[in-house]
């Protein structure tokens, strides 16, 4: 009996004029964690999405144990044995966890067109008890429930039937610790079984940890695919960008001096149910992280300085006295915030990239009979579209049209384009490839330099650690600790103050 | 900080979408008799208030599995002037009695459904758009069949125009739409593609069918509205020029309710108690003697006043 569960065999997409996938050929074995990597737009979500019935692809096919499939759905999918945990939230409002966890497989519960609702809630629960996910409940609403519970319901949706491929589409980026450890457990209980986990990160540490085989995709083309074991981060790298990744990643320098001069004071600030009492200052050209976990209320720290959240309490005064209360005057005071929801909260999904850019700045883009040119517009999206490198047709392309990362760039190059003063900067390499990365926090150490003033939010502890002048550690919605830059301090101090 | 709750909340949200509403119907019947004491709001009078209110009640509970979906339909009034019509003409010209009226009625609620349906689904064009151009259809098809002249029912054929009848016939309607709702798969593909059309389609559900589906149910629920309009008012005129469309108020304000009480877990009573309170409004401007023109202002405004009260969108949340 043949050892290969998927062969991949030179399947083709293409998007408008963009070759996404070129005859992409390589085998997936049973009974092993694949990762699939390369830099954002190289093609990997839209293989799996093709593998999963989300896409359709142009030409080539997929022998999953020697049979074609091609389902036209991710039902069709689900039923030849493959399921997908996407990147985004992947669970439908106004439905309860257990229609979620079901849906568009009722057929069990239904007799006589009837369903029947206290089965499917009953066999929801025990599902939901055999995974340890006891605190959600199957008749509860899934809109009772935030992101990371969510995720956990996704996880039980797409293993339950015991696929033989489960796809797991960077997930890993949205939760916290300890999702990550509940999905890294799932990954290896379903490899266990002798099922599949085709898994796509852009967390090469973790990639290298988790995964059994990793193959590599480049601009819509197979690369090579290697075992974990025969290969570090740098050979990693090197397959996914074309060349060696050379250089410093994070920040190299320690005991610099941070300027006294205070660009932001934070005082007693409270968000009802969030953030509790918190206190601290921005210096000039200082990168203030905030960590935690993923619930700590770190992420509405972004959103209360930035004069976006609801019934927020206390001051956020700016070094001229400017009390920031809402998000005009936040705009209008050169501060920047890029949201950790990207989808909801940073774009606009049906408009061009140009538009998306171009928003903030209109006022500066216009002339002065307020009119707004064309050309100017398109130059200016194309200028930081560029400087972000995204991977696009031309800045008239709709931003949903974008991978993952390449639409974290267009947020990013959105502010980098307003010259933002103070830069609020929820998870800002979420989803991003090593490449942009890189770049991202070379950027970053630049506008430090410049004087522009960053906070950093991140669940990664390492790019904290890497990048900041100061790190804040949030607990139960209050201020927890804080370090200090030192080429000393390692993730198990910062995890020690947030659990 | 985890939002999660357990069951309990779903429970107490029942019951706390039950008490708005009757401290709605209490304040509603309050104000009206403290204002007119004699000639309001005795129990003989609530009961026709709600026996009135059982006719857009039927139609709103059907049309609220168009309005979850996200559509819309201006043709409402259209259909149930057609399928009154139709059924009258079964019944009386045809001489099929009570089968004729029902059957015809509903048949021609479910065809008219299907017809908006399918131009909505087929054409791509907003479900506003397609059903007022369909709205124009319906009239002058409605005005042929009645040959310009008023139908009206026989005497010996109007039980459902009074009690228990129209009782009856209401409550299999709202058991019908509460089993659809609640347990076939018909309920969950609703609220689905409600929430997320693309996520939805990506789970295997034929949206198309189910949008269609649901312009079919919704014409079948406005069928038995129309048999309903017909029993109690006894003759139906076919007018044109879209004056049909004075008939879509009712309905679509008890729908409102019924998306304001969602998230309680009970649009369908929301629906039937919603439509009784827009009665005792309606019915309380009568016992006043207030002008049309007044009264039309004072409950448009009291309309919007309640759904905005019970709506409570949430902060941050997008309203469009």
């Amino acid at each position: 009996m043949s050892d290969i569960r998927l062969e991949v065999k030179k399947v083709s997409k293409t998007f408008g004029i963009t070759k996404a996938l070129q005859d992409v050929s390589f085998n997936i074995a049973k009974g092993e964690i694949h990762a699939l990597i390369g830099e954002n737009g190289s093609g990997k979500s839209t293989l799996t999405n093709s593998l999963a019935g989300i896409y359709h692809k142009d030409r080539g096919t997929f022998l999953l144990d020697g049979k074609e499939v091609d389902p036209a759905n991710q039902v069709e999918a689900n039923n030849e044995g493959i399921s997908i945990i996407v990147q985004e939230l992947g669970t439908l409002d106004g439905l309860t966890v257990a229609e979620n966890i079901f849906l568009g497989h009722e057929e069990q519960f239904v007799k006589f067109g009837i369903k029947n609702t206290a089965a499917m809630n009953r066999k929801a629960n025990e599902l939901l008890k055999k995974y340890g996910f006891d605190k959600i409940k199957a008749p509860d609403m899934i809109d009772d429930y935030n992101f990371e519970d969510r995720k956990l319901v996704e996880i039980v949706k797409a293993t339950y039937f015991s696929p033989k491929i489960v796809v797991i589409d960077e997930t890993t980026t949205a939760l916290s610790r300890e999702g990550r450890d509940e999905l890294y457990k799932q990954m290896k209980r379903i490899r266990e079984e002798g099922n599949t986990v085709i898994f796509i990160s852009h967390d090469l540490p973790e990639v290298l940890e988790m995964s059994d085989t990793i193959t590599v995709l480049r601009d819509g083309v197979y690369i090579d695919t290697v075992k974990s074991s025969e290969i570090d981060e740098d050979g990693l790298k090197k397959l996914m960008v074309g060349r060696d990744v050379t250089g410093a990643y994070y920040r190299t320098d320690y005991g610099e001096e941070v300027s006294s001069e205070v660009v932001m004071k934070v005082e007693d600030v409270t968000v009802p149910g969030l953030i509790s009492d918190v206190n601290f200052e921005l210096h000039k050209g200082e990168i203030l992280g905030f960590g935690g976990l993923s619930e700590s209320g770190m992420h509405e720290i972004g959103k209360a300085c930035f004069g976006a959240s609801f019934d927020r309490e206390g001051r956020v005064t700016l070094a001229d006295g400017t009390q920031i209360n809402d998000i005009p005057t936040a705009i209008a005071h050169s501060i920047a915030y890029t949201s950790k929801d990207r989808d909801n909260e940073s774009l606009v999904m049906n408009q061009s990239i140009r538009d998306n850019i171009c928003l903030p700045s209109l006022k500066e883009l216009s002339n002065k009979a307020h009119m707004l040119s064309d050309k100017k517009l398109k130059s200016f999206a194309e200028e930081f579209a560029k400087k972000m490198s995204t991977k696009m047709q031309s800045v008239d392309q709709f931003v949903s049209n974008l991978s993952g990362g390449n639409k974290q760039k267009v947020v990013l190059a959105r502010w980098i384009g307003k010259d933002s003063d103070i830069l609020l900067l929820d998870s800002p390499t979420r989803g991003i490839d090593i490449k942009v990365k890189q770049d991202i926090y070379r950027l970053m150490d630049e506008m430090r330099k410049s004087g522009k003033s960053i906070i950093m939010i991140s669940e990664e502890l390492t790019e904290l650690i890497g990048m900041c002048d100061r790190i804040i550690i949030m607990k139960d919605g209050r201020i927890n600790g804080e370090l200090l830059r030192s080429a000393d301090i390692d993730e198990n101090s910062l995890i020690a103050k947030m659990v | 900080m985890n939002k999660a709750e357990n069951t309990g909340k779903r429970l107490s949200g029942g019951v706390k979408g039950y008490l708005l509403l009757l401290i709605m119907v209490l304040i509603s019947w309050g104000i009206f008799k403290i204002i007119t004491p004699d000639n309001f709001g005795s129990p003989k009078n609530m009961l026709s208030y709600f026996e009135a209110s059982l006719l857009a009640a039927v139609g709103a509970v059907g049309f609220y599995f168009v309005m979850v979906m996200g559509m819309f339909d201006f043709s409402i009034g259209a259909n149930i002037m057609l399928s009154a019509i139709v059924g009258c003409v079964f019944a009386n010209r045809f001489g099929l009695g009570y089968f004729g009226l029902v059957i015809g009625a509903i048949l021609t609620g479910a065809i008219v459904g299907l017809l908006n349906g399918a131009f909505y689904v087929k054409l791509r064009i907003p479900s506003m758009i397609v059903t007022t151009g369909l709205a124009l259809i319906y009239e002058s098809v409605a005005n042929f069949i009645a040959g310009g002249v008023e139908q009206t029912l026989p005497s010996d054929l109007r039980a459902f125009g009074q009690m228990p009848g129209n009782l009856i016939l209401a409550v299999i309607a709202f058991a019908v739409a509460y089993l659809l709702l609640n347990y076939t798969r018909i309920g969950t593909y609703t609220y689905a593609i409600g929430s997320n059309e693309f996520v939805a389609k990506n789970m295997g559900i034929k949206v198309n069918k189910y949008k269609v589906l649901a312009f079919i149910i919704s014409g079948a629920f406005l069928g038995v509205m129309a048999v309903l309009t017909i029993s109690y008012g006894s003759s139906m005129v076919a007018v044109t020029g879209m004056a049909s469309m004075s008939r879509n108020f009712v309905p679509t304000m008890g729908c409102f309710f019924g998306l304001a009480f969602k998230k309680y877990g009970m649009p369908i009573p929301a629906i039937i108690i919603g439509e009784f309170v827009i009665n005792i409004i309606f019915f309380g401007f009568i016992a006043l003697g207030a002008p049309t023109a007044v009264q039309d202002v004072i409950t448009g405004l009291a309309l919007l006043i309640i759904v905005m009260l019970t709506t409570k969108v949430a902060k941050g949340e997008i309203v469009k």
